[in-house]
């Protein structure tokens, strides 16, 4: 298992680890890099002993060396999912959350540089996962939080410019195109998700009735906290609407023909108030 | 016509109030740096390192106790577990 003492700094690549060494074997030569590599990144993701004949230092074995990185790679992917699900680690527990995170884990490797991206899927996850199943409002629970997560880490973007609106004549507002921040995020559930959530915030109730019905969750964010709020199913389809690229008439009829109480002056407010409204173009005036 | 003078109400209070809920980007005197995210939540610095080295490092983190139940806050939510009937039978059963 020890290094061969015939070692060129050019056939090996020296992994620096905390207090060992793992140095790949200088028997592979240097178009074989790859292959190491690529043999050395699969011991590491899936925990298993590598055929390779890795060298390590004289104070560890080569399969506690690629523990080590077994466990950084494992204990890093873990605590960025408990960055971005602190509530779903609350309701189940650290213990339960923890195995959770293993499961997922080993199904779900980390697609990007970023730890941020990491952990869309937690969510159906928990729909298979079998003990998670026993509590059904996990996974909405689990969409909501990756959406404040994803609206966290949106884009700044700057608010509607409302001088350049007041420049617009009474008539072609039907024609407003209204653009949406990128943070902003709905999450419907049959469950009452928003009161789920508040509850795991600082000074939240635990007052939940899970038999009151569904909760439509509002996600948005204003400078750098991300807001959510329960809003109503009107509201949210007069907002889809807009999002899915209707103009402020035809969302409004559509919505108004869903739901004839629909009320577009203190939706519209109350998004503005929300900082969801960024910019808006005009259609072709019909 | 109902729908104009709608939109028109609806428009005309959002001007008159000025309301667009963000500050506009030249107020906002903290950026938010991609490293240091989340209170230190997430970041991947030292926290981490201490993490790695403190215990786990040397010990398969996977060989754990199975944990069969969630043990959180979701014992507060009443009703909101389909197992609790289960788990009732079996605290009799013992």
């Amino acid at each position: 298992m020890y290094s061969d003492s015939s070692l060129e700094p050019n056939q090996s690549l020296p992994l620096q680890g905390r207090g060992n060494v793992v140095v790949l074997n200088s028997k592979f030569k240097m178009n074989a890099l790859h292959d190491e590599l690529a043999e050395f990144s699969h011991a590491i993701i899936k925990g298993v002993p590598s055929s390779l004949g890795f060298v390590a230092s004289p104070h560890y074995s080569a399969d506690i060396g690629l523990e080590v990185y077994s466990n950084n790679y494992r204990g890093n992917l873990q605590d960025a999912l408990a960055g971005a699900y602190p509530v779903i680690e609350q309701l189940v527990g650290a213990d339960f959350f923890r195995q959770l995170a293993r499961g997922f884990i080993s199904l779900h490797g980390s697609c990007s540089a970023s730890l941020f991206d990491y952990g869309a899927e937690l969510g159906d996850f928990l729909e298979h996962d079998e003990p998670a199943r026993a509590l059904p409002y996990l996974p909405d629970v689990a969409k909501l939080e990756w959406a404040c997560h994803r609206a966290y880490f949106a884009t700044d973007v700057e608010p509607l410019n409302l001088a350049r609106l007041s420049q617009v004549s009474a008539d072609e507002y039907a024609n407003i195109f209204l653009k949406v921040h990128p943070a902003c995020y709905i999450v419907r559930s049959p469950f009452p998700i928003v009161a789920l959530w508040q509850a795991h915030q600082p000074q939240g109730s635990f007052e939940i009735n899970l038999a009151s019905g569904g909760e439509i969750a509002l996600i948005s964010r204003q400078r750098d906290v991300v807001n959510v709020r329960e809003i109503t199913p009107d509201e949210a389809y007069w907002l889809r609407a807009v999002i899915h690229g209707k103009n402020l008439g035809m969302a409004t009829v559509s919505t108004l023909e869903t739901f004839p109480t629909f009320d577009l002056q203190n939706t519209l407010l109350l998004f503005a108030s929300l900082g969801i409204w960024t910019d808006f173009t005009l259609g072709e005036t019909s | 016509m109902k729908n104009q003078q709608v939109l028109s109400l609806a428009i005309g209070s959002l001007l008159a109030l000025g309301l667009v809920g963000n500050a506009a980007a030249a107020d906002t005197k903290m950026e938010k740096c991609y490293g240091v995210a989340k209170a230190g939540a997430n970041d991947c610095g030292s926290k981490k390192a201490g993490h790695a080295c403190a215990g786990h490092a040397t010990m398969n983190n996977d060989k754990h106790d199975f944990v069969a139940l969630p043990k959180g806050t979701c014992d507060k939510i009443a009703g909101g577990s389909t197992t609790e009937s289960d788990d009732m039978m079996m605290k009799k059963g013992m």
